[in-house]
């Protein structure tokens, strides 16, 4: 019955086309719970009702709206963007024009930058073998692998070395980030989210890339059309998520959370806490993948970002 | 101790997986634990457990293994993988010869953190791709002896020889276990401390990594 609401409520229209799962994948993916509902989900039409006449937003009704049944998959991705801080619901649609325009200028620029030190990035194509050695040494034997294209001499430089060391990990992550979905049978999809990966972590020495990143910024690609556009929502998001992929030789960010974790289980439910304890000594690694990705593994695609809807309201 | 009372003990044998990123750790696991292989499987974050039992000499030995991040950035909070693991298998992938270049360094990390491990094994997976091997099985071979490694060559796609290598890796951690010093208290008490144990019994004082009699 839950299966086939939609056919008898108005209110539960089907949303699994917006996001389309591969044919032979449906039976590996969690079922979808999110409904949108009339009166509770934030519609497209409640969406352009909230807008002065010159874009200004009214943000709180918009907010009470998606606290109360999330947003309808139509407009996700521009209403994500303000969730995300990325604009100020004060500024005209003027102004924000303007900041878009400077924003994906800056973006493109980025990217010319990184495809001078790899043409790779851009080119639709990604890599998955190692270009370089730990020492800096080329590579050669995998540019088959590597789309023709290897580095020619040796990499001194410390920054561009590290960066060029974990292009290939995210060639390796890329590859495997919702396969599911139809969305990434197109390569030239898979290639993006490579792109804005690998730009990322350039322009953030001190994170780097992190398994995981790549679960966070695989939504924004869908939902937002423009690479720059997505790149920039994906950024957002990681200056609230950023300190969890902070890794030392002796800790990762994420630790401080499942210490607060451990903290307030001990505090609500002490025999679960001492349940929890038995089984991995009270380090609640198994919390690791749910603070990382924010539940995008434990739900379905369409959930995650409800639950994401969710959380960003709170903030 | 008498028969009877030894049915009811159960063994818990903490056991990791580790090795490069995409080698194939997750879908090892998976074809062992579960019968299951994922094409689509997705990179592994942190940590993941599966528990997978099997009978020796009559009694359920139980088996807990972890399955980890390939990512050396994961490895920040490596001494929680293995404290208390008794079982290891190093994985590669026979088509990338980087991730066979990379187990000394594995074998570094896991004699580093762990000195309980008893049974370690390399496993050169993916050998359903034989067409693009870039890994001879000797290699394989002579590595493992070098290091004093059991060796085998897997496909968690096809299942060649996945049962048989786990099984061999807690076949070796029991025969061990049942021949060293499993009775002293004391060792009893460092397995309990580093959290082998799984399973509470209701009476608290008996560990379940008991064995045998006393």
């Amino acid at each position: 019955m839950i299966c086939c609401g939609h056919m008898w409520k108005s209110g539960g229209e089907d949303l699994q086309g917006f996001y389309p799962v591969r044919s032979e994948c449906v039976a590996d993916v969690p079922r979808t719970r999110f409904k949108s509902r009339a009166g509770k989900t934030l519609s497209a039409r409640r969406w352009h009702a909230a807008f002065t006449e010159d874009g200004h937003l009214d943000m709180e009704r918009v907010l009470r709206r998606i606290q109360r049944g999330g947003i309808h998959p139509s407009i996700k991705g521009e209403v994500w963007e303000f969730l995300l801080g990325g604009y100020d619901p004060d500024s005209t649609f003027e102004e924000r024009n303007i900041l878009r325009n400077h924003r994906r200028e800056q973006y493109y620029a980025w990217k010319e930058e990184c495809r001078q030190m790899v043409p790779l990035i851009g080119s639709g194509k990604f890599v998955t073998m190692a270009v370089v050695a730990e020492d800096g040494q080329p590579l050669e034997e995998s540019s088959v692998e590597n789309q023709g294209w290897f580095v020619k001499t040796a990499i001194t430089d410390k920054r561009l070395l590290q960066w060029m060391l974990v292009l290939s990990q995210i060639g390796l992550d890329v590859v495997r980030t919702d396969r599911y979905l139809s969305f990434y049978e197109n390569e030239s999809n898979q290639a993006r989210l490579w792109d804005i990966l690998s730009i990322y972590t350039w322009l953030n020495p001190d994170i780097g890339y992190v398994q995981g990143m790549n679960d966070i910024c695989s939504p924004m690609i869908i939902l937002l059309e423009d690479e720059a556009d997505a790149f920039w929502c994906f950024e957002r998001a990681m200056r609230r998520l950023r300190e969890n992929f902070r890794t030392t030789a002796t800790s990762m960010g994420v630790q401080t959370q499942l210490g607060m974790l451990s903290q307030v289980i001990k505090t609500v439910d002490p025999r679960l806490h001492q349940h929890l304890e038995d089984l991995d000594g009270g380090e609640y690694l198994f919390a690791i993948r749910m603070l990382m990705v924010l539940f995008r593994r434990e739900f379905s695609f369409l959930d995650a970002l409800y639950l994401w809807e969710g959380l960003e309201c709170l903030i | 101790m008498s028969d009877d009372d030894e049915r009811g003990e159960e063994y818990l044998f903490k056991i990791v997986i580790i090795g490069d990123s995409a080698v194939g750790k997750s879908n090892l696991l998976t074809r062992y634990a579960r019968n299951e292989f994922n094409p689509n499987s997705k990179a592994t974050i942190g940590v993941e457990f599966q528990t997978q039992s099997m009978v020796i000499d009559g009694k359920e030995v139980k088996a807990q293994i972890w399955d980890t991040a390939g990512q050396e950035r994961f490895r920040a909070v490596t001494s929680a993988y293995y404290r208390g693991a008794v079982g290891a298998l190093v994985v590669y992938d026979i088509t990338r010869s980087s991730t066979f270049e990379n187990v000394g360094r594995w074998l570094d990390e896991l004699n580093t953190h762990s000195d309980t491990t008893v049974a370690k094994m390399l496993i050169g997976n993916k050998c359903d791709l034989e067409s693009i091997r870039a890994v001879s099985v000797e290699e394989g071979k002579s590595l493992a002896e070098s290091e004093g490694l059991f060796f085998m060559e897997t496909s968690a796609l096809d299942s060649t020889n996945v049962k048989t290598a786990f099984e061999m890796v807690i076949r070796e951690i029991y025969s061990n276990m049942s021949r060293k010093q499993l009775n002293s208290d004391s060792y009893k008490e460092e397995l309990s401390s580093n959290r082998v144990s799984l399973v509470k019994n209701d009476n608290e004082g008996t560990k379940t990594f008991s064995c045998c009699s006393r």
